[in-house]
């Protein structure tokens, strides 16, 4: 098992064009990615005759053709190059899916299951792609801790004057890591705060479980009346994904969900749910402008001082490289 | 007093506790009969993903609203915990663990007899549910076929079936959902579609088929809405022939009206299905070692085949002479209040466009008001 044996969210479908090959890269690999009229389909970057970047080609009946030397390429990686017809050329390819608004791929042949995100009923709000300029490990951290969010955020999360009262708790499973947080929501100026129906005393609890096949995290948002103890107002489920794009960098591809029932108020809720995706975006830029500064920083969490928040990150690293990776043997680069 | 045996409720689903409810806002009792030991016990045992079809403002029972913080459409788990809510609400309070066996006339009253006795009520709500008893067609060789074979409702998930191939039977929205299931969890998957069927998403453009029915489709002339409702599934599904899916020659609209057959709320697999990752096979000929032999002789493999092939409402064993009450399919000829002649009410069999709980809320409604005049 290696990283290209998960399905991974690689591009949005917003993202790739009827006609125009897109390249990816996926732990250090580059994927041409292109569009057929059956879908979508992935292949090595680098064309098998003499290494041309694929992507820079045009999709010919549900083939991409090279445009060096006009060798011609099938979603399933047969080739046919017009000056030798008689050659049997193989380029590689990948499985590849559309869902939930994005494009996806896995290594041919695979048989992972593909991420359950649990959303059969919420209404979607958006899609967003970031490019983080950090390596997964410290990504991923900053991802399943919500002590940053006082300094770092801006409407979602805790005040770091109060951070000392936020509940936190951590459950290890064999495949997944939850974590649980409830504290007192931040003070929000009251015209967000009635557009979402938080009450004026509220508790924000923030619940996500990660899992490793890919990785990814989903988070289930929401506010409860401190008064009363009943839940109140908009609840959030989002689907954050952490590829690995290489050793220093990485993609967060981000589903955004809520139990909102857009049929019931329709031109309200064409106005707010984009306004929701646009707090989203812009909590996630946040972080990944953050997160840019710690590109070198050790990857290890050996020797830091770490606080109570941190618990989930050891276990994460873990189960990352044990399931994500597949590295089986005791010694773990990145606990070490 | 003799509350106790005025009204008898058969059965503590959506319909059972709907008509319970509704009585109890009327200020009456009822017996609830029940034989399973937990209310809405479909609903705890259907496969872990499946969600309510419809949304949760038109899906309420009479008298309880859902939860704000229930997504639009509820799970599974959200369902059975309404319907605890409700039983609890209304002070429901079910007697489990009994079978209902036979239902006769008896003078002014109705003879209910079960597996732990006879009772006599003036009114019997029968609320046993669409899905008593499972449909399991039976094709040649099964003792040779080496792999499984389940009916959809032992079905729960696909997690067992990774790397392995499988074979759902029935293009109903279980066995779509299903098949959509198993492809997640890493299973390569066939859906064995044996007749044309109308393929209707569950959402256009952010409103849900229920909605676009109860405002649109239904207040319209059956052959209106039939044009209409093709020429937008036209455009958001198209044509479905290429994958093996035909279209039935009468519409959407009048299919559910005159045959009583729904179409097909697609949640997902029908985008599977156009890329490829499902494929359509058409009606089964006989089992094979490995699989099963289709009609057009393609084979096709399988280590597990999932009959998600429905459900029969199973009325007429209850009666002496079940013509009077059940049609051919074992449903009630006539839903709804005194359907089966005074004091004898039917409710929870139809499956209309504008959803089933939407249905059962509105007859429930009837029914205790009905009931309740007679009080």
């Amino acid at each position: 098992m290696s990283e290209l044996d998960h399905w991974h969210p690689v591009l949005l479908s917003r993202e790739l064009s009827r006609s125009k090959p897109r390249a990816v890269t996926v732990a250090g690999r580059t994927l041409a990615v292109f569009r057929t009229t059956h879908g979508v389909a992935a292949l090595d970057d680098a064309c098998p005759h003499r290494g041309f970047p694929l992507h820079r080609g045009t999709v010919e009946h549900d083939a991409l053709v090279c445009p060096y030397h006009g060798w011609r390429w099938s979603p399933d990686g047969r080739g046919v190059s017009p000056g030798n017809p008689r050659s049997k050329p193989c380029a590689t390819a990948y499985e590849c899916v559309e869902r939930h608004g994005a494009v996806w791929l896995r290594r041919a042949g695979a048989d992972t299951a593909f991420p359950y995100l649990d959303v059969g009923g919420h209404t979607p709000v958006g899609t967003a792609h970031t490019r983080v300029d950090a390596p997964i490990e410290v990504v991923l951290d900053n991802f399943i801790e919500v002590e940053h969010t006082g300094d770092v955020h801006t409407f979602l999360g805790y005040e770091r004057a109060r951070m000392a009262e936020v509940e936190s708790e951590t459950t290890v499973a064999d495949d997944s890591v939850r974590v649980w947080n409830r504290g007192p929501q931040r003070p929000l100026p009251s015209p967000a705060r009635r557009a979402f129906g938080i009450p004026r005393e509220a508790l924000f609890v923030d619940d996500w479980t990660t899992r490793f096949s890919p990785v990814h995290s989903v988070y289930e948002q929401y506010f409860v009346d401190a008064r009363t103890g009943e839940r109140a107002g908009d609840a959030l489920r989002i689907a954050v994904f952490f590829t690995p794009v290489d050793d220093r960098r990485t993609d967060l591809a981000v589903f955004a969900y809520t139990q909102v029932d857009r049929s019931e108020r329709p031109l309200v809720e064409a106005l707010r749910l984009p306004a929701v995706m646009a707090f989203v975006r812009w909590e996630v830029s946040r972080d990944a402008k953050l997160l840019a500064h710690m590109a070198d920083a050790p990857i290890s969490l050996r020797h830091r001082a770490l606080g109570r928040f941190d618990r989930a990150l050891v276990a994460s690293r873990k189960l990352l490289d044990r399931i994500y990776r597949g590295r089986t043997d005791a010694k773990l680069r990145v606990v070490e | 007093m003799h509350s106790d045996t005025r009204v008898i409720v058969l059965g503590a689903g959506p319909a059972g506790l709907a008509t319970a409810g509704a009585l109890r806002q009327r200020g009456l009792d009822c017996d609830v009969l029940e034989r399973s030991d937990a209310v809405g016990s479909s609903w705890r045992n259907h496969y872990e993903r499946l969600h309510l079809h419809t949304v949760k403002r038109f899906s309420t029972l009479p008298g309880h609203p859902w939860p704000s913080h229930v997504p639009t459409y509820p799970a599974r788990a959200e369902v059975v915990q309404y319907l605890e809510d409700y039983a609890t609400r209304f002070a429901i309070r079910p007697r489990f663990g009994v079978t209902v066996e036979h239902i006769a006339r008896d003078g002014d009253r109705w003879r209910v007899r079960t597996d732990q006795g006879e009772t006599r009520a003036r009114e019997v709500v029968v609320a046993t549910g669409y899905n008593r008893v499972p449909v399991e067609p039976a094709w040649p060789d099964r003792e040779r076929f080496l792999g499984t074979v389940m009916h959809s409702r032992a079905y729960r998930h696909g997690r067992d079936w990774r790397g392995r191939d499988a074979l759902v039977v029935g293009a109903g929205n279980s066995g779509a959902e299903i098949a959509l299931d198993l492809w997640e969890c890493g299973a390569r998957v066939s859906l064995c579609v044996r007749s044309p069927v109308h393929v209707v998403p569950r959402d256009v453009l952010g409103l849900p088929a229920q909605v676009n029915s109860l405002f649109v489709m239904s207040r319209l002339p059956p052959r209106v809405a039939d044009r209409l409702s093709l020429a937008m599934l036209d455009r958001v599904v198209g044509d479905l022939r290429p994958w093996g899916i035909a279209r039935p020659a009468i519409g959407p609209v009048s299919q559910v009206l005159e045959n009583k057959q729904i179409p097909l709320i697609d949640v997902g697999t029908v985008a599977l299905i156009k890329q490829g990752k499902i494929a359509v096979v058409p009606g089964i000929e006989r089992y094979t070692d490995g699989g099963v032999r289709c009609v057009d002789g393609r084979d096709v493999k399988a280590d597990v085949v999932v009959l998600a092939t429905g459900y029969r409402a199973g009325l007429a064993a209850f009666f002496d002479d079940p013509a009077r009450y059940v049609d051919d399919r074992g449903d009630p000829r006539h839903h709804g209040p005194d359907g089966g002649g005074e004091g004898l009410h039917f409710l929870g069999y139809r499956n209309p466009l504008t959803g089933a709980l939407h249905d059962i809320a509105r007859e429930a409604t009837a029914i205790a008001d009905t009931i309740a005049r007679r009080a």
